[in-house]
C-alpha cells in the first residue's frame, strides 16, 4: 500500500545546517550575509582592549574562506605586527535532506552526505620579538 | 414691588421685552404672593450649598488635597487629615466598607485557600473553558485568554517580546501545546491507507502511505480534504505519527495511527472521519468512567454540604471527602458522552484522545540541552517495589526481556548523542524517538540555572588542547572514537525504527502511569526527611518511569535564508505529569512563550498559522468572522473624528478580506480581456467600444471619472458579478499542488539583474512563461488563491489586512530612478457615503419630531425600509469591484505582517489571487519579476515588496 516513490527530479534537496560546535566567546563564524565591516569591527572589539581575548578563532566555509581569510589579513595589516596568525584548513562533512524523504526499498537515506571545505584561523597576539 | 422687580431682572434675565412691552409682565409680577417666590429661592440656595459641600468628582477626599498638603496612609488613618475634611473622609471610608463584598462566614482568607475549598473553585470555574495541566502556573505570569474551549496563556505579563525571538533562535522557548486535540484510528492498515487516500492527494505531498511515515520513522504533516473533494472543501493540516510495527512482520497488523489537529479544526475533521469510515457505534468501554465523574461530582457536593456545616477536626468522613483534584482530561469529556467509535464493516475504530496525551514544544538549538539535562533515562528494574501497588508493574515485566532491555539501552544512547549535536535542525525533519524516562522531580535543580552545551560531549573528547580546530578535521578521522561515527550515522540515517517504539501507544499503561504518580506532598516529604538536607533523593525502586515520545519539529525548511530556524523538539508525555516535567523545563532555561510567540514563531519561519492562514477551510472562515468582529467593535468605540476614513483611504474592506469576491472580480477581468483580445484582433474598429468596458486592466482610470459615472460603473460591474457569481457555484480554494507552486515559484524569482545569478528555466526543468503554459492554468483554477510570502524592500512594516497591488510601467521606472523611492501614493478619495449618513441623522431627527408631534405612519414606514446602518468611514456592504477600486490593481490581501526581527525588514505572509499574479509576471520586466506593491488599511503610501513563493 506504500506509495510509489516520486521521480527523482522531484526530490529536493534541503541543506541543513552545517555541524557546529558550542561558540567560546573567542568564535567568530564568518558568514556571507553580514556586512563585511561589521565582521572586521566584531573581531577588532574581541582582540581589542576590554574584548577579552587574547586569541580568536575565525571559521569560514566554502563560500566564506575567501572572507574569513580577507578579515584576518585587514586585521593583521591594521594591527602592525602586533598580531600572528596561524591558519589550517579542514573538511567539513554536511547533510542534505531529502524531501520528499523515501525510496522504494526498504530503509531510504534520509540525507546525503556532501563534503566542503573550511578555514579556521587563529588570530592571536604576537610575542614581543627582540 | 419695584425692589422684586429688580431681583427678578437681575436673577432670571426674565424681562427681554423693550420697556413698554415690560408693562404687561410688571401686571402679572405685581399679583405674585412673596411667599411662594421666597420657598423657591430658598430650595434654590439650599441646592447651591449642597453643591458646594459636595464634591463632584470621584475622587476621595484626601486625593483632592493639594500634593504638599498629602500625607503618607492617608487613606487609612483619619487624624492625618485637615481637620475640615475628616468629617467627609470618615463618611467615605464607612461607604468603602459597606461597598466591600460581603463574604459569608466560612469564606475568610484562609478557609478559601483551604486545599478543599481551593480545588472546589478550581474544579467549577473550569467546567467552561478547560483548564490545561499548567493552568495555574500560567495565570500567575500570562494574560490569559479563552479560544476554542480552553483557556489559554496568550502572551506573558512581562515584557518579553524581544526576549522571546532571542530565546527561539538562541536559547530555547517553552509552549504548552497541550490543547492539541490527538485522534487515533485503529484498524488495519490497507482499510486505514485506502480510506484516508480519499481524503488528501499526493500532489500536495507526502500522503499517509509514505515509506517513512508509515514505517513510523517520522512524523508526518499533511492537509486534509474532505473525502474525494481536493482540491476543495479543505479540513485543515494535521501532523500525524503511525506507531511502528511490532516487527513481526504480518501483512494485515492492525495499525495505530494518531492525527494531531488544532481544537478549531477538531470537529470538522472527527466527524468527516466518522462519516469516511462510517463509524457511528459508540463503544461501550467509556461507560465506567462516567460513573466515576457521577461519583466524584456527588463527593464534591458532600465536601460542600460538609463545610458549611463547619467540618469537624474528628470527622474522618469529612477527612477523607477531599475532592480527587481532577485530572485534567476527564473533565474534558462530558460525561455520557461517548468518544470511542467502531465500524461494523471495517472495524476501524476512531477514539478521541483529546486531552489525554500531553504536548510541550521546545523552540531553539539549545532545546538539546535542556532535554537532556531535565530528563533521566529510566533505570531498568527487574524487581517491584511493593506487591500491592501496581506501581511500575509493566515496566518490571518489560524488564525481564532481554530484548526491550537492550532497546532501551540503544534508545537511551541516542538520546544521549543528542547532547552532541548542536541544533535540532542537523537531524532529519520529524524524527521521532520513543523513550522511558525516570522521575524528572528528582534531580530538581535548587535554582533557575541555564542548561548550556558541554563541550566535553562534542565529537572527540580528547580535544581540550585546541577543539575548535581539531574538530574542524573530516569526520572520517575520527573512526577510532566511536561516538563520533555514532553521530554522523544519526545525522545521515535518524533514528532507526526500532528506536521509535513508546510505551505511551499503549493506554493501559498511560492508565497506571498516570494514576500511580506519586503527588508532589510526598515527595517533598520524602526529601525532607533526607539525611543530609538539599542533597539527590533516591526514590530507588518506588521512582516513576514515565513513557514518552520526542518528535523533532522541522524548521524553516522551504526558502534560501536562515535554513533550520525554528527548529526543535515535541514532547508528548501522559497525562498527569503536565507540572512534573514542566517545571525542570523552566528549571533549565527555557523561556516560556503563549500564542503570541508561537504566531510569531511561525511568521518568522515563513509557515502558515492554524487558524489564520486557511481561509478556505470552516475554521479559518470562523476565525476570519471573529476578527472582523472584534475589529469593527475596537473601530466603533472611537468617536468619527477620530478614526481613519477607510472610504477617503479608498480601502474597501479593512477588517475582513473578501476572498470570494477578490477571486469573482479576477475571473470577470480575465474574461473581458479575453474577449477583448479576440475582438481586437478579429476588428480594430470594435475595439473602442470594448475599451470602455469596466473591467479595463488600465487602472487609475476610476478615480478620475466623475461621482455619477463611478457609481454607475461600480454597478454595472457589481451586476456582471454577481451573474458570473451565480454561474459558477463553487467558491475560491487556496492552491496545493506541489508541482504548480514549484513553477509559479520559479516565474516569480527575477531571471536577470545584479546580484542574481543567471538562472536558465529549461535548467531547472521549468517551462517558460509563454501563453501556451499560461492558458491551462486560467481554465483550470478560475477561482484560486496562492499563498506568498512578502519581504519589504526598503521601509514599511506592513499590517493585517494589507493590500498587495500591481504596480504600474511608471513606478518601475521611477524605482529605478531613483534610489530611496519608497513608493507611490494613493490619491485621496472621496467620501460619497458621508453626505448619505448627514441626510440619514437628519430624516431620523425629524422622524423623531414628527412622532412627538403625532407621527404620520408613511414617515415611520420609510425609516424601517432604510438599509442597513451605515458606519462613517466604511463602506456599505456590497462592494464595488474589489481590484481596480484604487489606483494600482489589487492583487491580494496580507494575513500576517509585522517587523521581522529575523529577517530585519517588514515581512508579510498574505495570499493573492492565482490569475492576478499571473497577469502581472507576464506584464513585468525580467529584473523585476515579482515585485509587488503594499500598502497598509489605514495609509495613502503604498510600499516595494518582494513576493516569494516558498516550495
Amino acid at each position: 500500500m506504500a506509495e510509489p516513490a516520486p521521480p527523482a527530479e522531484e526530490l529536493a534537496l534541503r541543506r541543513r545546517l552545517p555541524p557546529r560546535l558550542p561558540r567560546r566567546p573567542g568564535d567568530v563564524y564568518v558568514n556571507m550575509q553580514t556586512d563585511f565591516r561589521a565582521q572586521l569591527s566584531r573581531c577588532r572589539k574581541l582582540l581589542g582592549p576590554g574584548g577579552g581575548c587574547a586569541e580568536i578563532w575565525i571559521h569560514g566555509l566554502g563560500l566564506a574562506i575567501h572572507r574569513a581569510i580577507n578579515i584576518a589579513l585587514q586585521l593583521q595589516a591594521a594591527g602592525a605586527g602586533a598580531l600572528r596568525l596561524a591558519p589550517s584548513t579542514s573538511t567539513v562533512e554536511l547533510a542534505d535532506g531529502l524531501e520528499p524523504p523515501g525510496h522504494p526499498d526498504g530503509r531510504p537515506p534520509l540525507a546525503r552526505a556532501r563534503n566542503n571545505s573550511a578555514i579556521h584561523i587563529r588570530v592571536c597576539r604576537a610575542p614581543p620579538t627582540p | 414691588n419695584t425692589s422684586m422687580c429688580w431681583e427678578i431682572n437681575v436673577k432670571d434675565y426674565v424681562c427681554t421685552h423693550d420697556i413698554e412691552g415690560c408693562a404687561g409682565c410688571w401686571g402679572s409680577f405685581q399679583e405674585m404672593p412673596a411667599s411662594t417666590f421666597a420657598q423657591a429661592r430658598a430650595a434654590e440656595i439650599n441646592a447651591m450649598l449642597k453643591a458646594v459641600t459636595q464634591k463632584s468628582s470621584n475622587s476621595l477626599v484626601f486625593q483632592t488635597l493639594p500634593r504638599h498638603m498629602r500625607r503618607r496612609a492617608m487613606s487609612h488613618n483619619i487624624k492625618r487629615l485637615p481637620r475640615r475634611l475628616r468629617e467627609i473622609a470618615r463618611k467615605e471610608a464607612e461607604k468603602a466598607v459597606h461597598q466591600k463584598k460581603e463574604h459569608s462566614k466560612n469564606k475568610c482568607r484562609k478557609a478559601r485557600r483551604r486545599h478543599v475549598n481551593l480545588v472546589v473553585e478550581f474544579n467549577r470555574r473550569q467546567k467552561k473553558n478547560i483548564w490545561l495541566e499548567t493552568h495555574i502556573w500560567h495565570a500567575k505570569r500570562f494574560h490569559m485568554v479563552k479560544k476554542w474551549g480552553y483557556c489559554l496563556g496568550d502572551r506573558p505579563t512581562t515584557k518579553s517580546y524581544r526576549a522571546c525571538y532571542r530565546a527561539m533562535t538562541k536559547h530555547c522557548l517553552l509552549q504548552d501545546l497541550s490543547y492539541y486535540c490527538c485522534l487515533e484510528l485503529n484498524g488495519k492498515e490497507e482499510e486505514l491507507l485506502k480510506v484516508l487516500a480519499r481524503m488528501c492527494s499526493i500532489d500536495t505531498g507526502p500522503t499517509f502511505a509514505a515509506v517513512p511515515c508509515l514505517s513510523g520513522r517520522l512524523q508526518g504533516s499533511l492537509v486534509l480534504y474532505r473525502a474525494d473533494r481536493y482540491p476543495e472543501d479543505v479540513l485543515g493540516p494535521i501532523t500525524f505519527i503511525w506507531k511502528p510495527k511490532d516487527g513481526s512482520g504480518i501483512p494485515y497488523e492492525t495499525r495505530q495511527l494518531w492525527i494531531w489537529t488544532h481544537p478549531s479544526l477538531k470537529q470538522d475533521i472527527l466527524t468527516e472521519l466518522k462519516a469516511v469510515f462510517q463509524c457511528s457505534e459508540p463503544v461501550e468501554t467509556c461507560s465506567p468512567e462516567p460513573i466515576v465523574t457521577l461519583l466524584q461530582e456527588e463527593k464534591q457536593t458532600d465536601v460542600a454540604m460538609s463545610v458549611s456545616k463547619k467540618r469537624k477536626r474528628e470527622d474522618h468522613e469529612g477527612e477523607k471527602a477531599v475532592p480527587v483534584k481532577k485530572i485534567i482530561g476527564d473533565g474534558t469529556r462530558v460525561p455520557l458522552q461517548s468518544y470511542c467509535w467502531t465500524s461494523q464493516t471495517t472495524g476501524v475504530v476512531i477514539s478521541d484522545l483529546t486531552m489525554e496525551i500531553l504536548r510541550y514544544r521546545l523552540i531553539g538549538p539549545l532545546s538539546h540541552c535542556v532535554l537532556t539535562e531535565a530528563l533521566k533515562t529510566a533505570s531498568v528494574q527487574t524487581e517491584m517495589a511493593d506487591a500491592e501497588t501496581e506501581l511500575n508493574n509493566w515496566w518490571v515485566e518489560n524488564c525481564k526481556n532481554s530484548e526491550k532491555v537492550s532497546l532501551h539501552q540503544r534508545q537511551e544512547a541516542i538520546f544521549e548523542l543528542l547532547q552532541g549535536i548542536s541544533s535540532p535542525s542537523e537531524i532529519a525533519a520529524g524524527t521521532i524517538l520513543g523513550l522511558t524516562v525516570g522521575d524528572p522531580r528528582v534531580n530538581l535543580p535548587k535554582k533557575r540555572s541555564k542548561a548550556m552545551p558541554n563541550p566535553e560531549k562534542y565529537q572527540g573528547r580528547d580535544l581540550h588542547r585546541s577543539w575548535s580546530c581539531a574538530q574542524w578535521k573530516p569526520l572520517s578521522n575520527h573512526t577510532d572514537d566511536p561516538d563520533n561515527e555514532k553521530v554522523r550515522q544519526l545525522l545521515l540515517e535518524g533514528v532507526p525504527v526500532e528506536c521509535a517504539h513508546s510505551f505511551i501507544w499503549d493506554q493501559t499503561i498511560c492508565k497506571n502511569v498516570t494514576e500511580n504518580k506519586i503527588p508532589e506532598q510526598d515527595l517533598n516529604h520524602m526529601r525532607g526527611e533526607l539525611l543530609v538536607p538539599g542533597s539527590q533523593l533516591d526514590l530507588g525502586p518506588r521512582e516513576s518511569k514515565i513513557p514518552i515520545l520526542l518528535v523533532q519539529q522541522p524548521g524553516k525548511v522551504a526558502g534560501e535564508d536562515r535554513p533550520g530556524w525554528g527548529s526543535g523538539w515535541d514532547i508528548y508525555l501522559p497525562k498527569g505529569w503536565g507540572m512534573a516535567f514542566w517545571i525542570p523545563f523552566v528549571y533549565r532555561g527555557a523561556r516560556v512563550g503563549g500564542l503570541q510567540e508561537g504566531l510569531k514563531h511561525s511568521e518568522y519561519k515563513r509557515t502558515p498559522h492554524v487558524p489564520n492562514d486557511f481561509p478556505d477551510c470552516p475554521a479559518g472562515i470562523q476565525f476570519a468572522k471573529e476578527l472582523e468582529n472584534i475589529l469593527l467593535e475596537k473601530f466603533k468605540r472611537r468617536p468619527p473624528a477620530k478614526r481613519a476614513n477607510y472610504v477617503k483611504l479608498g480601502t474597501l474592506a479593512p477588517f475582513l478580506c473578501p476572498w470570494g469576491q477578490l477571486t469573482k472580480d479576477w475571473e470577470v477581468r480575465n474574461k473581458t480581456q479575453e474577449e477583448s483580445v479576440v475582438t481586437s484582433s478579429a476588428d480594430s474598429k470594435s475595439c473602442a467600444t470594448e475599451s470602455q468596458v469596466p473591467c479595463d486592466l488600465k487602472p487609475g482610470l476610476m478615480i478620475e471619472d466623475s461621482q455619477g459615472d463611478m457609481m454607475e460603473e461600480m454597478t454595472k460591474i457589481q451586476n456582471l458579478c454577481k451573474e458570473d457569481g451565480a454561474a459558477t457555484s463553487s467558491g475560491f480554494f487556496v492552491l496545493r499542488s506541489r508541482k504548480l507552486l514549484k513553477q509559479l515559484s520559479a516565474w516569480c524569482r527575477p531571471t536577470c539583474g545584479k546580484g542574481q545569478r543567471a538562472r536558465p528555466a529549461s535548467k531547472l526543468g521549468q517551462k517558460e512563461m509563454t501563453e501556451d503554459a499560461l492558458l491551462p492554468i486560467f481554465k483550470c483554477y478560475p477561482q484560486v488563491l496562492v499563498w506568498v510570502s512578502l519581504s519589504l524592500l526598503r521601509k514599511g512594516s506592513p499590517e493585517l489586512h494589507a493590500m498587495i497591488c500591481i504596480p504600474t510601467q511608471e513606478d518601475y521606472l521611477q524605482l529605478n530612478k531613483d534610489q530611496l523611492f519608497c513608493g507611490p501614493q494613493e490619491p485621496k478619495h472621496s467620501d460619497i457615503f458621508k453626505h448619505k449618513i448627514l441626510k440619514l441623522k437628519e430624516r431620523k431627527k425629524n422622524n423623531r419630531k414628527a412622532l412627538e408631534s403625532g407621527a404620520s405612519d408613511a414617515l415611520e414606514a420609510k425609516a424601517v425600509e432604510e438599509p442597513k446602518e451605515l458606519i462613517l468611514g466604511l463602506w456599505p456592504d456590497p462592494l464595488p469591484d474589489v481590484t481596480s477600486h484604487c489606483s494600482r490593481i489589487l492583487l491580494g490581501f496580507v494575513t500576517q505582517g509585522d517587523f521581522s526581527l529575523a529577517a530585519g525588514c517588514g515581512e508579510a505572509l498574505g495570499f493573492v489571487n492565482l490569475t492576478g499574479l499571473l497577469h502581472m509576471l507576464s506584464s513585468q520586466p525580467a529584473d523585476k519579476k515579482g515585485l509587488v506593491l503594499l500598502r497598509t488599511p489605514a495609509s495613502l503610501q503604498y510600499r516595494f515588496a518582494r513576493l516569494n513563493i516558498e516550495v
